[in-house]
């Protein structure tokens, strides 16, 4: 199994020169499961960050496939982002697109031979195998919060990523909209060689939706990873 | 001393605005010039958007502004022309007016009371709410998605605009020159033709395009600058407003020293 990610010796401090981290390190495997469980405020967002390139660690290297984030060009960090799906804790969604533009944005713009029909098509087939019941062609302003959670995991799906990071996926959701979530993500992951990673804050019961193969803790500004059952 | 810094301070201040906004238009010209191809259909959309907003939604009170610029004009000219005996100049005045000046200005000043603000607190609510992070980790450069089509887009708008504009209140001035005081439509067409040479469609055709350039790389700017907070949303919209009033009147006036002196 190839090593997908690879956080080594990395320190990262707030602005007030409080730690986050202080020499951690984090590796990812192809095929792999991970549970970050991380109580709230303990830097799963800059961690997340630094795996998309948008921070870098005041210490220590973060490789993603192989490539270390910090010496990559713009132009090469964009390339790499679109192997990786992201789905944030307020799955954001881009205001004044349609539903279905969200989804089919990333194909849009980085798939120049794809038809507008055929992008069509490919974001409609994501979204309803979420079987999210809106109007695909509303604005996504007034949705609630599960329905944006069903389209930015369709959106973070759409170019067939090599990785999935989601962020407190389940936050504010009911025990059925949690495991209908956490199917779905299974699904896609079992049917594809992608990695989950998938960071929470939750309680270990529900932290078992995904049944992770790891479990990892941020516990103060270290993290340590439970032994493998 | 104190007022020495504080001076400093601001020159310095204003440079890197500058500075910031010179990148908006490299990045612009870069995105247009070499990456025509990168995400040309969501990028043609936003192009189409942003013009259909700005340009197509403007029609009707660009329209009836014109139409009263028009009729003051000539109402003006033809109450001081017969005094001077220069009936014939009516033509002349116009084109000097609407073509040279009024037409670019006013169109750029409806252009950003409706568009440039839009664009500030469209970008920044999307800055705020972490949606241009959000294309960011789609490998999306927010640049070249959200920035490069709505300055271009604002570029072909106020050029559009411009020439309606002119055309519009050029008849506008027709109405009161041609019902009021007798002035068949063929002399008032003929009288501006022999008005306006290359110069002044050319001087207009590049003031639009400069204002254009000047509106949507200023709202843009402001808008991106918002970080955190919605409180940020109508402070930048105002200097977007301020910021691009201030620097279209100043291109103005450059390029009208450098043209016709």
């Amino acid at each position: 199994m190839g090593t997908l990610v690879d956080i080594r010796s990395v320190s990262c401090y707030t602005e007030a020169g409080r730690p986050l981290f202080e020499d951690a390190t984090l590796t990812l495997s192809s095929g792999e499961r991970a549970l970050i469980i991380a109580p709230l405020a303990s830097g799963k967002s800059v961690l997340i960050r630094m795996l998309a390139g948008l921070t870098t660690p005041d210490k220590g290297t973060v490789r993603v496939f192989g490539e270390e984030i910090a010496a990559l060009t713009k132009e090469e960090l964009n390339k790499l982002r679109q192997r990786i799906g992201f789905v944030f804790h307020d799955s954001v969604l881009i205001s004044n697109l349609k539903v279905i533009e969200n989804v089919a944005l990333p194909l849009m713009y980085h798939r120049g031979s794809i038809s507008f029909e055929e992008a069509m098509q490919e974001a409609a087939r994501l979204i309803e195998g979420t079987g999210f019941r809106g109007d695909l062609w509303g604005l996504p302003g007034m949705l609630p919060l599960y329905a944006k959670k069903e389209i930015a995991l369709a959106r973070a799906l759409i170019l067939k990523p090599e990785i999935i990071v989601c962020e407190n996926l389940w936050d504010g959701l009911t025990d059925t909209e949690k495991r209908s979530l956490s199917l779905l993500l299974l699904k896609y992951q079992e049917s594809s060689p992608a990695s989950l990673l998938v960071f929470t804050a939750l309680n270990d019961a529900d932290a078992a939706l995904v049944k992770p193969g790891r479990v990892i803790r941020i516990d103060g500004s270290r993290i340590t990873e439970e032994p493998r059952a | 001393m104190d007022t020495l810094k504080r001076l400093g301070r601001a020159l310095l201040e204003r440079a890197r605005v500058l500075f910031e906004l010179w990148k908006i238009v490299f990045y612009t010209a870069e995105s247009v010039l070499f990456r025509f191809n990168l995400g040309r259909k969501a990028t043609l959309d936003v192009l189409l958007k942003q013009v259909y907003f700005t340009a197509f939604e403007a029609i009707p009170i660009i329209s009836w502004i014109a139409l009263i610029i028009g009729l003051i004009i000539v109402t003006q000219a033809l109450s001081i022309l017969p005094r001077l005996g220069g009936e014939g100049l009516i033509g002349e005045i116009l084109v000097w007016v609407l073509i040279r000046e009024l037409g670019p200005v006013f169109a750029s000043v409806i252009v950003i009371a409706r568009s440039g603000t839009a664009m500030a607190s469209e970008l920044g609510l999307m800055k705020s709410s972490n949606e241009v992070s959000a294309l960011e980790v789609m490998g999306i450069d927010p640049m070249h998605y959200l920035v490069a089509p709505r300055v271009l887009g604002a570029m072909i708008s106020v050029f559009v605009l411009t020439f309606y504009f002119e055309t519009i209140s050029i008849l506008g001035g027709y109405i009161l020159a041609g019902f009021g005081k007798n002035i068949a439509f063929s002399v008032f067409v003929d009288s501006i033709m022999q008005a306006m040479g290359f110069i002044e469609v050319s001087v207009s055709l590049l003031k639009s395009l400069l204002f254009g350039l000047i509106i949507g790389t200023v709202s843009s700017y402001y808008g991106l600058r918002v970080k955190k907070s919605i409180t940020e949303i109508p402070q930048a919209t105002t200097k977007a407003v301020i910021g691009s009033l201030r620097l279209v009147f100043v291109t103005d006036a450059v390029i009208t020293i450098l043209f016709f002196i």
